[in-house]
């Protein structure tokens, strides 16, 4: 059993939404606070959206704008709420 | 429900016991449920204290753990030798031993959380940790390295309850009765509160969960149900605005001897119904002509149980 390295407190996670026809999709979350034109994803040769962030240890909301609707990643480990009481999805950062 | 691929560039494998210095102050208390039966083997009690050990050492992330053992498994399981030992060098070893006489699960439950409850604080989170599951297989390791996020997604994200969410095939009982009995249930009796919890969890009977102090202290104080404890509080949460997490901790199926025959599912979803029809007439039972409603309702659900019991039936017997 390995504690988290303090040394290293950021982790490199991918993101991944599949969401073809969209135009434009971005992730928001408690790390950017919810601001759209922070973390714009690109679209890769398959069409899904993938965007690699880097985290601090713990448990971060987040959620992606597709055209602009918030969406729930149906990949996310959990679901809770935003302040704003949005469901959004949760991710564990180790 | 099958579970996604994980997103994250590295799968957490390991237990971070150690949490950041930054998160909110606040002790997270574990509560082990000892199974009622117990095991032939000790595969899956000696993974899981092997997490209980870990945390006993961690005081200043941990309250001294918990387990509670009802007497009569104690007194069944007595004469075995290595259960004696388990019992004197493993289980008080790593925590405090509630003995209790209980008439079920939830009462263990009850026994359990109000003792650690009656020792924590107002920022502190409980942590029910159920002893009867397959920990010692490595899908149960998996969940036993992740169980741990429950009650730190209640510290770190300001939260009141969060759920573990459990996959199962769809053919396994827990499911079964989850999907035709609970929820249909839960839809005839509070349509609206139903509808919110089915947008976190598809078990609303999952024993996998952790609470905040807050919460925990309005649930101690209100009548104590002697059945499906975690539908009780889901619906709480919901009636009172809680802020309800979920959180998903794997794949996993009960030991051998937990699993569901026709008979105890049929009495599962007998109890779900009874407790509905108690918490619907604590609700709504000061209300002008209330019983009107309540005579509707009480023939839907009738017509709802009967309808579960016949698919149960059939996909069961």
């Amino acid at each position: 059993m390995s504690s988290f390295d303090y040394r290293k407190p950021l982790r490199a996670i991918n993101f991944i939404c599949n969401a073809p026809q969209a135009k434009a999709v971005s992730l928001v979350g408690d790390f950017n606070h919810w601001n759209p034109a922070s973390h714009p994803m690109k679209q890769m040769p398959d069409h899904s959206w993938l965007l690699t962030v880097e985290l601090k240890h713990g448990h971060h909301r987040y959620a992606f704008l597709v055209d602009g609707v918030l969406t729930l990643d149906p990949r996310a480990q959990g679901i809770t709420r935003s302040d704003k009481g949005e469901r959004v999805s949760l991710v564990p950062v180790s | 429900m099958n579970k996604p691929e994980v997103t994250q560039s590295k799968t957490r494998t390991k237990r971070d016991k150690t949490l950041p210095t930054s998160r909110k102050t606040g002790k997270i208390h574990p509560i082990i449920i000892y199974p009622f039966v117990q095991p032939d083997d000790f595969d899956d009690l000696n993974a899981l204290y092997g997490l209980v050990e870990h945390l006993d050492a961690d005081r200043q992330t941990y309250a001294r753990p918990v387990t509670v053992m009802d007497r009569k498994t104690y007194y069944e399981a007595s004469r075995s030798r290595a259960f004696r030992e388990f019992r004197a060098k493993t289980v008080e070893r790593f925590s405090d031993v509630v003995d209790c006489w209980c008439v079920d699960t939830c009462q263990m439950w009850y026994s359990g959380l109000g003792p650690a409850f009656e020792r924590g604080a107002s920022n502190d989170v409980y942590w029910l940790i159920p002893g009867d599951f397959n920990y010692g297989v490595p899908v149960g390791q998996e969940v036993l390295n992740r169980l741990h996020d429950l009650p730190e997604i209640i510290l770190e994200l300001g939260q009141d309850v969060c759920i573990g969410e459990i996959a199962t095939d769809h053919t396994n009982s827990k499911q079964l009765i989850d999907t035709y009995g609970t929820f249909a249930l839960l839809y005839n009796w509070f349509p609206v509160e139903a509808q919110e919890i089915r947008e976190y969890t598809e078990r609303p009977r999952s024993e996998f969960f952790a609470v905040h102090h807050t919460f925990l202290r309005e649930l101690l104080a209100r009548k104590w149900y002697p059945c499906e404890q975690t539908v009780v509080m889901l619906l709480r949460a919901v009636f009172s605005r809680k802020r309800i997490s979920q959180f998903f901790v794997g794949h996993i199926s009960d030991v051998p001897g937990g699993r569901e025959s026709l008979s105890s599912a049929m009495q599962q979803v007998e109890r779900t119904e009874t407790v509905l029809k108690a918490m619907w007439r604590e609700r709504n039972g000061t209300k002008k002509n209330w019983t009107d409603q309540y005579r509707v309702l009480e023939n839907q659900s009738e017509r709802v149980r009967r309808s579960a019991l016949t698919i149960l039936a059939n996909l069961l017997g």
